[in-house]
């Protein structure tokens, strides 16, 4: 089954696009204090972006990017967004909230707390009419997003727009999920070959146990990222493609089942 | 390809299993009740499930998965799923549910007992804090080795997970899902949705003129759904599904019903269904004000006056992110029953609404029935089923 990535968004600590977090991974900037910044994605009016948390903000700001610089559709396209932990400062807000006396929460904050909210600031701004579908997957979320957009791709037929994003932990839940980074991409896939693919992606769905994910050698600020920030995972198949090579690799679904994806590199992104 | 659907089973505050379902809803036994949530003092009511088994999970403990496992437990469906193992190899099941919550109600209880601003020993329960939860739970549980998923689309979470499905089982990738989805109650639902004054402080009373907004319920619900029929097939198949974005408003739904509207005219383009084949609609009827209007509007504009609709939120409540699977279930069980569920609690039609409302025990003859879930975010799914005949001699098959 195979898949071709059409344009590549990213916004993450120390790197603000596709090229800055390709010149991390190949060690061309250095990656030791990586700044955190927030992005501010024009395609969200003023007054919405005040009120957009983080989250959305982010999945917005990368897939405007791919959208940007992709060669395929419109911003109506079926999308899907993927987080592992979802908006964990809002969950911390709501259950803080909830535990005190004062039981009254913000409405924004409320349905801004949903999990789709992403896709619906998304789909709102860009006025895309399409399916949204935002996915929740702990550990495997790169793989179920990876493959929820692969058999989108096949059988609705036309390109798919793929967001991931994690934000970093907060104070109460840091001992379980010990994560700091910020780290989101976005990528434009279309189903099978195309003139115009970064690179293309063949997957398969193979047998396996136990849930390892590869070891890779990446500077040491962005090796923290992928040791931590879920969506991070992505970099397994993003590092060979800022690298301008081809790889192989076996990627966890879940206990029984290993992504085994053939990373291949077709041309600069644009 | 057609999507069989092999087995259904549903737990709402209003029944424990689809035998109770069907006694409920004949004798318009409701499920609601004044918020009696500890520590909460919203004024409305909830539909809570009573007497929830919540012992001897450990690490995977929280409300929502003890009504998960209550669900899967009852009646014979764990009987068929286990059929289904034996039929299909192991890794070929997949998993997909959809939940709005997973398990928040553990997390809310967590922030209770911090100790030094972070979780104290008891509720370190990394499978738990999360909002994929729910998936990993049931995976677990019933040792699922297939691909799993969870949708997270607010109220269309569960409704979605049909489509989804359809498409992996189209893909083979899989050849059998097992599809659902799970609410629990909790503080932030309630508390959330009285944020947005969206809560009634009387029992819901869908397309209602008087009707002055939601009950929060808690429900579970599961579908199995496979390639072709094994014996115990309920003889009714997906026939189509159709999903969108409204594009409008992150909580207020588009004023004209586009998306809701677009949703409702993908699934029966791809069941090949004309609206007056339609026999019953299960709506999402929140009893909100907004949202009623809306959708009777868009109903009005699609299908025949003499479709019977009606909404099922004055049994359950709404059920947020288990609202499609649990109104997916009402739907294809009427295939099965002939008996469309009364609009329970309507005394008085909203005289913007000019659809037919069942108001009364009525038998009917329908070989296609369509249910809507609307979710924040502007988040669209309408989901049709067929009796497996029809779909076959018609040849107009799905996909």
């Amino acid at each position: 089954m195979r898949l071709s990535i059409e344009s590549v968004g990213a916004w993450g600590d120390g790197f603000s696009n596709w090229a800055e977090l390709c010149a991390l991974i190949n060690g061309e900037v250095g990656a030791e204090a990586l700044e955190q910044s927030t992005p501010k994605p024009e395609v969200i009016p003023a007054n919405e972006r005040r009120r957009a948390p983080l989250s959305a903000k982010l999945a917005v700001e990368v897939c405007s990017q791919a959208m940007r610089g992709s060669h395929v559709g419109c911003e109506n396209m079926p999308c899907v967004f993927v987080s592992g932990l979802g908006d964990m400062d809002l969950t911390d807000y709501m259950c803080r909230q909830l535990a005190s006396d004062n039981k009254q929460l913000s409405p924004t904050k409320f349905h801004n707390s949903v999990h789709n909210a992403p896709a619906g600031y998304w789909t709102i701004a860009t006025g895309c009419t399409e399916p949204a579908t935002a996915l929740a997957g702990l550990y495997c979320s790169v793989t179920e997003g990876l493959l929820e957009a692969l058999v989108q791709c096949r059988i609705e037929g036309g390109p798919v727009l793929l967001a991931v994003y994690d934000t970093p932990s907060t104070v109460a839940l840091s001992d379980l999920y010990p994560c700091e980074q910020t780290f989101a991409v976005a990528f434009v896939l279309s189903n099978g070959e195309s003139e115009t693919a970064v690179a293309t992606l063949d997957m398969e769905i193979e047998s396996c146990e136990g849930t390892a994910w590869p070891q890779l050698e990446l500077p040491d600020g962005l090796q923290a990222c992928y040791d931590n920030n879920i969506a991070a995972r992505s970099l397994s198949l993003l590092a060979p493609v800022a690298r301008g090579s081809d790889a192989s690799m076996e990627l966890p679904l879940n206990n029984n089942l290993n992504l085994k994806l053939s990373v291949c590199f077709k041309g600069p992104d644009n | 390809m057609l999507v069989h659907i092999l087995a259904y089973q549903s737990t709402t505050a209003a029944w424990a299993n689809v035998s109770e379902m069907r006694d409920a809803l004949s004798s318009r036994l409701s499920g609601l009740r004044r918020n009696d949530l500890q520590g909460s003092d919203v004024d409305t009511w909830i539909g809570r499930v009573s007497d929830l088994d919540t012992a001897g999970l450990g690490r995977w403990h929280s409300r929502a998965n003890a009504l998960a496992r209550a669900c899967l437990e009852e009646g014979n469906f764990r009987k068929t799923f286990d059929s289904a193992r034996r039929e299909f190899c192991n890794s070929r099941i997949g998993l997909i549910l959809g939940s709005s919550t997973s398990s928040i109600d553990r997390t809310e209880e967590a922030y209770q007992h911090l100790e030094d601003g972070k979780l104290s020993e008891n509720f370190r329960q990394d499978v738990i804090h999360n909002p994929g939860a729910l998936s990993v739970f049931v995976a677990h549980y019933l040792g699922i080795h297939g691909p799993s998923q969870l949708i997270n689309t607010a109220c269309s979470s569960s409704a979605k997970v049909f489509a989804a499905a359809a498409r992996w089982l189209q893909a083979d990738i899989v050849d059998a899902v097992l599809v659902g989805g799970c609410d629990a109650l909790g503080l932030s639902v309630v508390h959330g949705f009285d944020a947005l004054q969206l809560v009634s402080p009387n029992a819901c009373k869908p397309l209602d003129r008087h009707r002055d907004g939601i009950n929060i319920g808690e429900a579970a619900g599961y579908a199995l759904l496979a390639k072709y029929p094994l014996t115990t097939s309920t003889g009714i198949v997906l026939s189509g599904y159709g999903e969108s974005s409204d594009a409008h408003h992150m909580s207020h739904p588009h004023p004209e019903g586009r998306g809701a509207h677009q949703a409702m005219e993908l699934a029966l383009g791809r069941g090949s269904v004309a609206p007056d084949h339609v026999g019953y609609i299960n709506l999402h009827g929140t009893s909100s004000r907004v949202n009623d209007t809306i959708e009777a509007k868009v109903v009005s504009s699609l299908f025949p006056d003499s479709t019977l609709c009606s909404s099922t939120k004055g049994w359950t409540g709404h059920t947020l992110g288990a609202a499609g699977i649990t109104e997916a279930i009402i739907a294809m069980d009427t295939l099965e029953t002939g008996r469309p569920p009364v609009n329970l609690n309507l005394s008085e039609l909203d005289p913007d609404i000019s659809i037919s409302v069942v108001r009364e025990d009525t038998l009917i003859q329908t070989r296609h029935v369509m249910t809507n879930s609307f979710g924040f975010g502007g988040n669209n799914c309408a989901l049709l089923f067929s009796e497996e005949s029809t779909a076959k001699s018609a040849e107009a098959l799905y996909l």
